[in-house]
Formats: C-alpha cells, sequence, structure tokens
C-alpha cells in the first residue's frame, strides 16, 4: 500500500487546560469531526496533512489531560514525539509561568526536541497580561519562536503550525546527514535515548 | 498529587447503565440509567464503547471494569457484567476503585432486573445511591427490597497493599503472567514505556493492566491508561506518549505493529512478553536481585507477599528521597535533587538519574512533600517499609522532622493551622481505621487460633477461615481447571429463557416494569432449587463476615446460571500435582451431561468445600472451552507419597466438573489438591510443559538465584509458579487494598505493625512447616523487628 505522505510526524501540544490548546487544534485539523476524547480517556489528537517544499507531511498532533498537575514534565513524555507546541494564554499569567517552568526543565534536561512557543487567546488587547516583550524575550533566552496567536480568530495559527513543522523536518534532514556520518546514532535515539540526552549535560 | 483517583467521593456509584450491544448498523446505546440526573454526555457517550468494546460473542458471566479519564485526569471506574442470558449488559459508573465490591453490586442488580417485583431495581439502586459510604475498613450496609435484604460490601482500608487471594486483580494478573514477566512489564514501567497488555478475556485484561498500577505503588501511572481498549479507539496506540494499555485480541487484530513503533507487550493469556528494551536488566541489580529471590519463594507469595516484594524494590529505589528533603524552620519542605543522587550508593546512581525524568517519580516526590507539608509525616505503607529499610537515618529524620513540625507549630504560623483543619479530618479516619484494623486482626488471629485446632476434625471451621472476604478466590489459584463443556450442552436439560429488553425507547424503571421473561431466581427456572434454601434467601444471614461472604458466594452460585467453564492453566495445581505425582483417575470418562450443572451431588455432605473450590471469577471469565477433552490416563493413586509428613485430608468433594478434589491439611496450611490433570486450550504449549514438569521439581528451585537470565525468554520461565500451598491468610481478607485515600501517622501504622509482631504473625508460622531453608528466607523479610 502506497503511503500518502512523503513524512509524518507526531507532534505534542502542551500547556495548562483552559489556554486554548483544543482550539488551536480545532482550527488547524482537518479531521475534527472524529469526536473528543480528551474528556474520556484523557488523549486526543488530530491529524493534518501539508505540503512543505513541495513534500507532504501528515501531522499527527497529540494532546493529553491534566498536563497542569505537573510541576516539571518529564522527558520521557515527549521522547517519542517529533516537536511539542507549547501553549500558554495571553490573558492568563499563570499559564505562562508553568510554561516558562517547564521550558526551563526541557533545556536543563538538555532534550533535542523541536518545540514552539505559543500565546494563544491574542484577541482582546485590555485582557492581555502576558506582554509580547516579555514572551520574546523569554522565547529568545530558550532560543525559541514566539507564536502570539488566536484560535478564535484564526490569527497566526497556521503559521505557527508550518513553523514548527518545518523546524522537524530540518532537524531530520540533519540528522540523516549526521547518520551517514556515524551509524547507530538512530539506534540511541529510538531506544528511548537515555543515554544521548544525558550527555550532552 | 500522584494518585489519579478522587478524594471527598460522596456517592457509592455515579451512574449505573444498561447498555444495548451493537447491532447491524448500529453501535451500542444505553437504553436506561439511574439517576437520570447524570447528565456527563461525553461519559456517557463512551460507555457503551466500553461494554462493547468489540463483538463480543457472550458464553459466560463476566465481570471487567474500564477506566475513564477526564479532563483534570481524574478516573473514572467502569464496571461492567455481560450474562449471556441477558441481551444487555450492565455497568456501573464510580469513583471508587473497589472491584470486588462492585461486581458484587453488579451481581445484585442483576437478580435484581429479572425480579417479578418490578420496582425492586430502582428502589435498590436509589438506596445505595443515597447512602452514606462507610468509613475504610467498615462495612457499607444498605437495606433494600423493602428492608428484609441488606447489600453489605467492605470499605477497603487505607494503607492495605493488594493480597492475593483477596484482590482479584493481583491475584488474576498473578495466575496469569509469571515473576519474570511482572518483573519486566514493573521494570518497563519504571522506563515509562509504552505498554500494551493483550488477552482474549476481558476480565484478564483489566486485571492485569489494574495490578501493574498497583505494583509500581507508591507510585502511580501518569500516562495514558486505557485498561480495556475499545476497537474505535485503536488509532490511540498510535500516541508517542507512554502509555498503558490493555487491548482485547480482537481489537489487537485491527493494530498495525509496524506503524506503532517501540512498544513493549505483553500477551497476558500466553505469559509471553516482546520487548524492544532491556529495561529489567537495566535497573539496579541489587534492586533486583532480591525482588527475584521474593517473588521465586512460591510458597510464601499469598497475602501481600507479591506486592510488598515490589514494594520493597521500591524502596530500595526511591525510600532515599528522604534523605534529601530540605526541613527549614518556617519554610516548606523540599526536595533536593542533586542530594538525592549524591547520597545514593555509587551502583544505583545511574539509574536514580534517570529516575528523576520520570513523571511517575516527580508526582511521588510531589505527593511526598504535600503529605510532609500538610503535616500528615511518614505515614503510609510506603514510608513503613522505608522506616525497616534504613532504621538509622529513617529516625533522625524523623527527629527532624519532628523538630521541624514544631517550629512550625510554635510560629503559630496561618500556615500550618490551614493545613491541619484540610489534613485532620484524614487523619483522623486513618487513625480510626488503623485501630480498628488492629483490632481485627486480633479477632482474625483469634479465630485462625481457633480454626487450627478445631480444623483437624470438624471441616467447617476450616472454611470459615478460608472464606474470608474474597476466600472464595483463594482456591483461585489452585483451583481446578474445569473441564470444557459448552454452555449449550448445559442448558440443554432445560430451557433457560433469555432476556428481553423492550425495543421501544422508553423504559422508565417506573411506569414500566423489567418485565423479563425468565427470573433465575424462581426455582422454576433453575433446576437447583432444592440447594437454594440456605443461599438464595438473603445474602445478610449470619453476622460474622467469614460466613457472609460464602453465603454470597453461594447465593451467586444459584443465582448464576449455568455457566461453560472452561480450562485455565492454573500453574499452582500441575505444580502440585507433579509435585505430588499423584492424581486420582479424573471422572472424564463420564458423559459430559453426569456433571452436575452446580457440581454439588457428589458429596452432599461436603457441598461446602465443593463451592470453595470454585472461584467465582472462574465462573464468570472461563471462555467457552473444546468440547470434548481426552486426558491423559493418570497415574494410580499413590496416597502415601501425597503427604509426606502428617497432614491429613479434612474436607474433598469435587469441583463442577466432577474433578475430585481434597483440602489437606499441613500443620500450619490447607492445600487444596486437584488429582486430574488439567485439560489444555493449547495443547501445545501444555504439552511442552507437563513434560517440563516431569523433570523439575519446581519447589526445589527456590532459592536458586544464579540460573536467573531476566531477558531469558518469557516461555522459559513459565513454570515458575508454585503456589501449592494455603497459609491461612492473616492480612485480613477481609478487606481488598485498592485505595490510598486517607493518610494515617507512623504512630498508627506502627501500632498496626506491632499488633502483628506482638500476635507473631509473620507468615512464617502460617508457611508449609516442610522447608526450613524456606521459612529462613521468609524471616528476612517477613518479620517486623
Amino acid at each position: 500500500m502506497a503511503r500518502d505522505y512523503d513524512h509524518l510526524f507526531k507532534l505534542l501540544i502542551i500547556g495548562d487546560s483552559g489556554v486554548g490548546k483544543s482550539s488551536l487544534l480545532l482550527r488547524f485539523a482537518d479531521n475534527t469531526f472524529t469526536g473528543n476524547y480528551i474528556t474520556t480517556i484523557g488523549v486526543d489528537f488530530k491529524i493534518k496533512t501539508i505540503n512543505i517544499d513541495g513534500q507532504k507531511v501528515k501531522l499527527q498532533i497529540w494532546d493529553t489531560a491534566g498536563q497542569e498537575r505537573f510541576r516539571t514534565i518529564t522527558s520521557t513524555y515527549y521522547r517519542g514525539t517529533h516537536g511539542v507546541i507549547v501553549v500558554y494564554d495571553v490573558t492568563n499569567g499563570e499559564s505562562f509561568a508553568n510554561v516558562k517552568r517547564w521550558l526551563h526543565e526541557i533545556e536543563q534536561n538538555c532534550d533535542v526536541v523541536n518545540r514552539v512557543l505559543v500565546g494563544n487567546k491574542n484577541d482582546t488587547p485590555e485582557r492581555k497580561v502576558v506582554l509580547t516583550e516579555d514572551a520574546q524575550r523569554f522565547a529568545d533566552t530558550m532560543n525559541i519562536k514566539l507564536f502570539e496567536t488566536s484560535a478564535k480568530d484564526n490569527m497566526n495559527v497556521e503559521e505557527m503550525f508550518l513553523a514548527i513543522t518545518r523546524l522537524v523536518l530540518r532537524s531530520k534532514r540533519e540528522m540523516k546527514e549526521r547518520q551517514n556520518f556515524t551509524q547507530g546514532e538512530t539506534v540511541n535515539l529510538r531506544k528511548g535515548n537515555k543515554q544521548g540526552k544525558k550527555k550532552c549535560c | 498529587m500522584g494518585s489519579r483517583l478522587r478524594t471527598n467521593v460522596t456517592h457509592f456509584f455515579e451512574c449505573f447503565c444498561e447498555v444495548v450491544p451493537p447491532q447491524a448498523e448500529k453501535d451500542a446505546w444505553i437504553i436506561q440509567q439511574y439517576p437520570e440526573k447524570y447528565k456527563d454526555e461525553e461519559v456517557l457517550r463512551a460507555v457503551p464503547k466500553f461494554a462493547y468494546p468489540y463483538k463480543i460473542e457472550n458464553n459466560v458471566i463476566q465481570h471487567y471494569s474500564f477506566v475513564l479519564t477526564n479532563n483534570e485526569s481524574k478516573w473514572t471506574y467502569g464496571f461492567c457484567r455481560h450474562d449471556p442470558n441477558s441481551q444487555t449488559a450492565i455497568v456501573v459508573l464510580s469513583y471508587l476503585p473497589w472491584h470486588h465490591a462492585f461486581y458484587k453490586f453488579l451481581d445484585t442488580t442483576a437478580a435484581l432486573m429479572h425480579s417479578t417485583r418490578s420496582e425492586d431495581l430502582r428502589e435498590f439502586l436509589t438506596s445505595v445511591y443515597n447512602a452514606k459510604i462507610a468509613d475504610p475498613g467498615k462495612q457499607f450496609s444498605v437495606p433494600f427490597n423493602t428492608e428484609d435484604r441488606i447489600f453489605t460490601v467492605d470499605v477497603p482500608k487505607p494503607f492495605q497493599l493488594p493480597s492475593i487471594p483477596e484482590n482479584s486483580n493481583l491475584t488474576e494478573y498473578y495466575n496469569a503472567v509469571d515473576s519474570t514477566n511482572m518483573m519486566q512489564i514493573f521494570a518497563s514501567m519504571l522506563f515509562e514505556r509504552r505498554i500494551i497488555i493483550r488477552s482474549k478475556k476481558l476480565k484478564r485484561l483489566s486485571s492485569c493492566v489494574q495490578s501493574a498500577n498497583d505494583l509500581i505503588y507508591p507510585m502511580h501511572w501518569q500516562h495514558i491508561f486505557i485498561p480495556v481498549l475499545p476497537s474505535t479507539l485503536v488509532d490511540y496506540l498510535l500516541a508517542p506518549m507512554p502509555f498503558l494499555v490493555g487491548v482485547p485480541e480482537e481489537v489487537m487484530k485491527k493494530v498495525n505493529r509496524a506503524e506503532i513503533g517501540d512498544v513493549v507487550v505483553l500477551d497476558a493469556d500466553n505469559n509471553t512478553i516482546e520487548t524492544p528494551f532491556d529495561d529489567l536488566a537495566s535497573l539496579p541489580q541489587e534492586v533486583v536481585t532480591p525482588l527475584k529471590r521474593q517473588l521465586k519463594n512460591k510458597s510464601a507469595l499469598l497475602g501481600d507477599a507479591v506486592s510488598r516484594a515490589f514494594l520493597r524494590a521500591l524502596v530500595h529505589l526511591i525510600g532515599g528521597y528522604r534523605d534529601a528533603l530540605r526541613l527549614q524552620p518556617g519554610k516548606s519542605v523540599t526536595f533536593d535533587e542533586d542530594v538525592f543522587v549524591g547520597t545514593r550508593p555509587a551502583s544505583l546512581k545511574p539509574f536514580i538519574r534517570e529516575m528523576l525524568n520520570l513523571q511517575i517519580f516527580r508526582q511521588f516526590i510531589e505527593e511526598r512533600l504535600t503529605m510532609l507539608n500538610n503535616g500528615l509525616g511518614f505515614s503510609d505503607e510506603f514510608e513503613v517499609e522505608t522506616f525497616k529499610f534504613s532504621e538509622k537515618s529513617s529516625s533522625k529524620l524523623k527527629q527532624q522532622y519532628k523538630e521541624w513540625t514544631a517550629a512550625m507549630k510554635s510560629e503559630g504560623k496561618v500556615f500550618f493551622r490551614s493545613v491541619k483543619d484540610k489534613a485532620n479530618p484524614a487523619v483522623k479516619t486513618a487513625v480510626k481505621t488503623v485501630k480498628g484494623g488492629g483490632k481485627g486482626m486480633k479477632n482474625a488471629y483469634k479465630g485462625l487460633r481457633f480454626l487450627l485446632k478445631e480444623g483437624e476434625t470438624a471441616p467447617h471451621p476450616l472454611q470459615n477461615g478460608l472464606s474470608g472476604d474474597e476466600a472464595p478466590r483463594s482456591n483461585k489459584p489452585r483451583s481446578a481447571p474445569s473441564s470444557p463443556t459448552t454452555g449449550k450442552r448445559r442448558l440443554a436439560g432445560f430451557s433457560v429463557p433469555s432476556a428481553t429488553y423492550r425495543k421501544d425507547t422508553s423504559l422508565p424503571f417506573k411506569s414500566s416494569p423489567f418485565e423479563r421473561s425468565y427470573s433465575p431466581l424462581s426455582p422454576s427456572s433453575q433446576p437447583h432449587s432444592a440447594d437454594e434454601g440456605s443461599g438464595s434467601e438473603s445474602p445478610d444471614i449470619p453476622r460474622i463476615d467469614l460466613m457472609h461472604e460464602m453465603q454470597d458466594l453461594l447465593k451467586l452460585r444459584l443465582e448464576t446460571p449455568p455457566v461453560d467453564r472452561s480450562l485455565k492453566p492454573v500453574r499452582s495445581l500441575e505444580n502440585f500435582q507433579h509435585h505430588l505425582s499423584t492424581a486420582a483417575p479424573p471422572p472424564t470418562s463420564s458423559p459430559p451431561r453426569a456433571a452436575p450443572p452446580l457440581f454439588l451431588p457428589h458429596l452432599a455432605s461436603r457441598d461446602s468445600e465443593n463451592l470453595l473450590l470454585q472461584s467465582p471469577d472462574d465462573v464468570f471469565s472461563s471462555p467457552p472451552a473444546p468440547p470434548h477433552r481426552t486426558a491423559p490416563p493418570p497415574p494410580p493413586p499413590v496416597a502415601k507419597d501425597l503427604f509426606g509428613t502428617a497432614p491429613f485430608v479434612v474436607g474433598g468433594g469435587r469441583n463442577e466438573d466432577g474433578d475430585p478434589l481434597f483440602f489437606v491439611a499441613h500443620q500450619h496450611s490447607v492445600d487444596i489438591v486437584k488429582l486430574s490433570p488439567p485439560v489444555v486450550s493449547t495443547p501445545h504449549r501444555r504439552k511442552q510443559i507437563e513434560e517440563e514438569e516431569d523433570l523439575i521439581r519446581l519447589d526445589s528451585t527456590s532459592d536458586d538465584l544464579d540460573d536467573f537470565d531476566p531477558l531469558k525468554t518469557p516461555n522459559s520461565s513459565f513454570l515458575h509458579r508454585n503456589t501449592c500451598n494455603l497459609p491461612i491468610s492473616i492480612s485480613n481478607p477481609l478487606y481488598a487494598y485498592e485505595n490510598h485515600r486517607s493518610n494515617g501517622n507512623v504512630a498508627t501504622s506502627r501500632h498496626d505493625q506491632d499488633l502483628l509482631q506482638e500476635y507473631g504473625i509473620d507468615f512464617n508460622s502460617f508457611s508449609n512447616a516442610a522447608s526450613s531453608s524456606k521459612v529462613g528466607a521468609q524471616r528476612q523479610w517477613t518479620t517486623f523487628d
């Protein structure tokens, strides 16, 4: 059976409940009709196929329930994923604080995972409490891209998903190139990269 | 907090549903529910999917549980009952994980659905729904049927580890999966892998998944947790995150393994594991070796020994978190990772460093810090074990914590007072419970002594001794594999009309009675009316709990329509059989219909023992079996070799298939011996085992550790189960551990222990006296000093 895509990427969307993760997914995904299982099995995913540079990329974007209970989101949670979309609510300072802590933790663990920072609900300026400058400064120190989006107004959503997909695509290419030099690296990564990850610290 | 159970649960159950199976083009749907005010649409939409996870061919009554996860990642349990004589399934949703209680609830409900008095069901549901849940360790009793019957279940005590056989989930898991594979799953959970457990039996599936999670206590699985995966959700196995999912064999057929990627798969029917990882080998050997040793000590694995063995492994790994606690007066207690890693022995360090990356470990730390900062101290079973593990540093820390607490108090911080308000009820409850538990233990012990004395002459007290909370299940590991009999044949002698549900959508409880076309309780439809007298009147006859449970079982038996039983490879029995190398001629030569549907008549005076030999689960979970069996001719009985020392047969009878069974009392234990070769659903594998059994004396391998290769193919360790004797369980058979909701304090936990010690209860005294080395081995870890 021929595949209907050139790449399959699994992305993870994380952030407190209420920051609009589901809305972002609904706005972006193809299969919005499949029902919502996050409230019944605690996990949900949406699919979207996009074209980048003439290549068909199929995205699965996964979401799980109750992440705000984690002070830290540990690396085991994203070791199987290609990229992470970290979402906060620009009208909710606490959600930004959580996100900062999580990203710091990822940084500390030197986890090699592509990520973007997303400030959602950027549609009512008078309620905005997380200022763009603060968020941008933080994003810069973390060396990641910041997107301020509005799922409601469909603002910047597509761009954000495209950006993370490009990041993943790029690291896949890089990895392939590296692979050509050193065989076996992929094995490490596939085995949960428990060795690989630590080495960089 | 780490636990995914809800606190402050007010109702015993949240919603009861009757679900119609899927038909041609139509999905399964809920035909009626109670209470009607339950309106969680998402959940109600999900229930039919989980009640019929695939097209179930239902030949037997089966119970299983599923779990729904809400937006806060808290769990709702769905307990499900399928009955071949009913066209619908019944489901009860609850926040409480009390499997035993809810299976009983479903049985009672099922009986009432066929009651001639149409209001019975609704009245029962209303009474139970509105009743206040009893305190832990107490009985939850609800009168119904205009007060002449009482529904009673025991509310599990906190701090009680799952026991075999009281905890049916663990018993099922233990029966299905050998200790090496249990350790493999345990290890893979400690690496937070993506884990699939597959089985064709829903009960086994849900039990294995639930128990796997129980065995990582004090940690709790933080990731995707789906004990039974419906076929419509099969795509969720593509999830890149860690998961623990039970996949029915039928659903597994739809899975494209190549798409799923690296995943650990435990086949619970065949006791095999496929894994791309070396997780067990990656655990520190100083942790694995004692675990292995404890699990190999087959004679002592009843009670909470299995749970405790795993708990000890975790104590070894993470108990040292205490060394990394920072207690500063006036500040919250914090945890210092670097100190934690730094203070571990060098051999543990690499793994410990990895553990910091585990969500389950992180949440564990969070939970402990919350407990400490709330003034709850070191209170649960884990902490008790930890104290034992490192007495010295513990007492130092205890002292420090005491000082810290005192400082917090003396400063009169609002902090502590507010916390106290919160914590107090839980503490009080826990204290009460533990005290009560202590008393219960005294009584249990008294009863036990009585039994040991009386057991020789009178079989009846022995039954009582065995029939604790789920004592009938106690026989499960050694209950005989039942002979295959098809449901149809069993039903041939009489007709059991099947229940019909009304196709019109309106089935209100009040106006439209449940007009079932049969009533299994009525003598006319049951061939055993003669036996009903004792059991079917009401479940609440005696005051003694043990009898109570017996009664329930009896009743269940009588209410249960004849069911199909097939063979279950029960290793313990086979081993025993091998060990004894004797067998009475199995009555396989008798025509199948000679097997009495309720298996009582053969030894009329011993019918109670007979009942004990079958656990309800056997009845429920057995799949249809091959219609014919050809048992190999058994060797002639060599009674003399049976019991070398001085055991004696205190009872006997036949199981429902006519296989002879005996109770054999040793000095301190009772064995249930089945004297016929088990018949196999998978002939090839069994054959192999039988051959191997001829060569290996299983009980002689228990201390031999060096041959252990954790990565050996699981098949080779298929024989490692050898639980042939039954120490009379003193681990309070009345309560199934399932809940850690409340927290007590150290003093009370110690109290419980002290009681144990005071009464000299350390499994040793109850173990098979035959092997002194075994006893010695146990002593290393079962005494409390």
